[in-house]
């Protein structure tokens, strides 16, 4: 869906591209830069680096990537909604409304309505917003509501598809945000403490957390987390894929053991990315080349119905058509498995120290 | 919004309790971003700036005739990010003052950076304040600087830069009104003040911004107590720059 065209530009030969191919296809696969299949790239993270916002955070990935979020509230008037009013109100309240989060997305040298942030930007508000707990957070009484702004800025250029780190960016961000005690009590206009040391964290110890997107990327058969630009330049299917903690395992969890072994993740969303693959030069086979006793096809017609009939190793081809469904049920469960790369994401997140 | 300054007469105090000589803590970092070409982090009290410069690089020209001409391209790209402020605020691209802040970093580097040795190419600037509380042009410019000299672009010297403000507003028309240096954000929004930006030691001015009222006779005091002031910066950043000198210097010895 993205296109990613103008940002990611592959600078490899079809030889190159082949080459890489090839070896992220074996069994185990082997990555240009020797991780294993699953393994994450490190990553420096720190919290609360802003003191003039409610909440903030950074993340420098290894590869010189770095991303910088920041939470801003507002309080705001709630509009009444008259859906749902007339059966006596009990039953809606507290509920969020998706308007109160507006997320912004900021990457140097593009436009803000770019197709790049917008899509980002969309994909990030959907998996936060997937739960419908996220915004009931935001509610103060009936009449007034939080209204929170998450700024997102990609300080470096996008090496690799931004998507996880600002995930992850925006994740720290919002567990760090804390927002002034509510004082005044029922449906009066809100009064607050004014005292930041009373202050509450929008996401306590505890509860939920905000959902994580992950990358992960399949080659043949082979489901490899957290790509790099390279291994993306040649991979077959991208998916996106939001998880989150459930809230009342987690809880439970932390109270047997914290060794977060009760931790039930659930799915949010999932959303397949168009790999930039399909954008590369297939490379040309030696019965398709003149200057190797071949004979070139007359037309790219010809051309492309020759190629399709050919698998010949080591020549180049952008992968064509869809996913199959079980390869996509895998990697989504891959992601999902106790004990798999979503609970290590998730734990590594947990040990980022909080203010 | 109103503020009492008036106070200042009384202890010779400032708001934050600096005298009217004293710049606030002005800390940085060169070099904080492995993937770009230079880099720093710059901090001026509470105004907050990244710089990541890209370059010197081949021109990328849109249309294929204007190739660029015999010296390098200074372009600078600011982002105010939306959370920066006390109020969230979101700036659009064509925003004047930014616009305008941009040329002014610019054509100052353009002045001090030997772009001769770079024709047809472009070394791209690009700014993001996290934090402002004040000395926003100020803290660009020496943030500038010092992701140039990360990057290795051959420079006359340092660009540094301050701001020096008058302790009484433009209509009080106060006899007795003192220079002071480095206003913050509150003050800049109540006092005249200017931006003064010179070339290394030297009392040469490279930028001068100002955008408030002043009467005439109280600019020298201002202007004098600013150019002082930037020479203690250049000496902050110069140490900076050190520190990460010897840190290389460490690291190639193993």
């Amino acid at each position: 869906m993205a296109p990613s065209a103008s940002t990611q530009q592959i600078l490899l030969s079809p030889a190159e591209l082949s080459y890489l191919h090839t070896s992220l296809s074996l069994h185990p696969p082997i990555r240009p830069d020797g991780r294993s299949a699953t393994d994450f790239r490190p990553l420096h993270a720190e919290t609360e680096l802003l003191p003039g916002t409610y909440g903030s955070a950074r993340i420098c990935f290894a590869d010189g990537t770095e991303a910088v979020v920041g939470v801003k509230a507002e309080v705001e008037k709630s509009v009444p909604s008259y859906v749902g009013h007339g059966e006596g109100g009990g039953g809606d309240e507290e509920k969020g409304r998706n308007e109160w989060v507006e997320i912004g997305v900021e990457i140097p040298g593009m436009r803000d309505d770019d197709s790049m942030p917008v899509f980002l930007a969309a994909m990030l508000s959907e998996s936060l917003l997937a739960d419908g707990a996220f915004t009931a957070r935001l509610w103060i009484n009936s009449r007034f509501h939080w209204k929170l702004y998450l700024d997102i800025l990609l300080l470096s250029q996008p090496l690799s598809y931004p998507l996880p780190l600002l995930s992850l960016t925006t994740h720290l961000a919002l567990l760090s945000t804390r927002l002034p005690k509510l004082k005044s009590e029922q449906d009066e206009d809100p009064l607050f403490d004014d005292d930041w040391d009373a202050s509450v964290h929008l996401y306590p110890a505890g509860s939920a957390k905000p959902s994580v997107t992950l990358l992960v990327m399949a080659v043949k058969d082979n489901i490899i987390f957290d790509p790099s630009k390279e291994e993306l330049s040649v991979a077959e299917v991208v998916l996106a894929v939001s998880i989150a903690s459930d809230s009342a395992s987690a809880a439970s969890g932390g109270m047997e053991v914290d060794s977060g072994a009760g931790r039930q993740l659930t799915l949010l969303a999932v959303r397949t990315i168009d790999p930039p693959s399909r954008l590369t030069h297939p490379g040309v086979p030696n019965s398709l080349n003149t200057a190797t006793g071949g004979t070139a096809a007359a037309s790219l017609e010809q051309e492309n119905s020759k190629r399709e009939g050919l698998h010949e190793e080591g020549v180049w081809q952008p992968p064509r058509g869809g996913a199959k469904r079980k390869l996509i049920a895998g990697m989504i469960a891959k992601v999902l498995e106790k004990g798999g790369v979503g609970e290590e994401v998730l734990d590594g997140l947990d040990a980022v120290e909080l203010g | 919004m109103p503020l009492d300054t008036s106070t200042y007469s009384l202890a010779l105090l400032r708001l934050d309790g600096r005298r009217w000589n004293e710049l606030r803590r002005l800390n940085a970092q060169i070099s904080t971003q492995a993937a770009a070409d230079g880099s720093s982090y710059l901090e001026m009290g509470n105004t907050k700036v990244i710089c990541t410069v890209t370059g010197p690089a081949e021109l990328k020209s849109t249309g294929g005739a204007r190739a660029g001409g015999d010296k390098a391209d200074v372009r600078v790209e600011i982002s105010i990010a939306g959370f920066s402020g006390v109020d969230r605020k979101k700036r659009g691209r064509n925003d004047k003052r930014v616009s305008e802040m941009q040329t002014t970093i610019s054509n100052a580097f353009a002045q001090s950076l030997f772009t001769n040795l770079y024709p047809h190419s472009s070394i791209s600037l690009s700014l993001h304040i996290l934090s402002q509380d004040g000395s926003l042009l100020a803290a660009c410019l020496n943030a500038c600087t010092l992701a140039l000299i990360d990057a290795g672009v051959p420079m006359r010297d340092y660009i540094c830069a301050c701001t020096a403000g008058s302790t009484s507003s433009y209509s009080s028309n106060d006899e007795q009104a003192d220079p002071l240096l480095d206003l913050n954000g509150i003050e800049e929004q109540e006092l005249p003040f200017l931006t003064v930006g010179t070339l290394g030691n030297s009392d040469k001015v490279s930028v001068l911004v100002m955008e408030t009222r002043v009467q005439v006779g109280r600019l020298e005091g201002m202007l004098a107590v600013g150019v002082d002031g930037c020479k203690q910066v250049r000496e902050i950043l110069d140490q900076v720059v050190r520190k990460r000198g010897v840190k290389i210097l460490e690291g190639s010895q193993l």
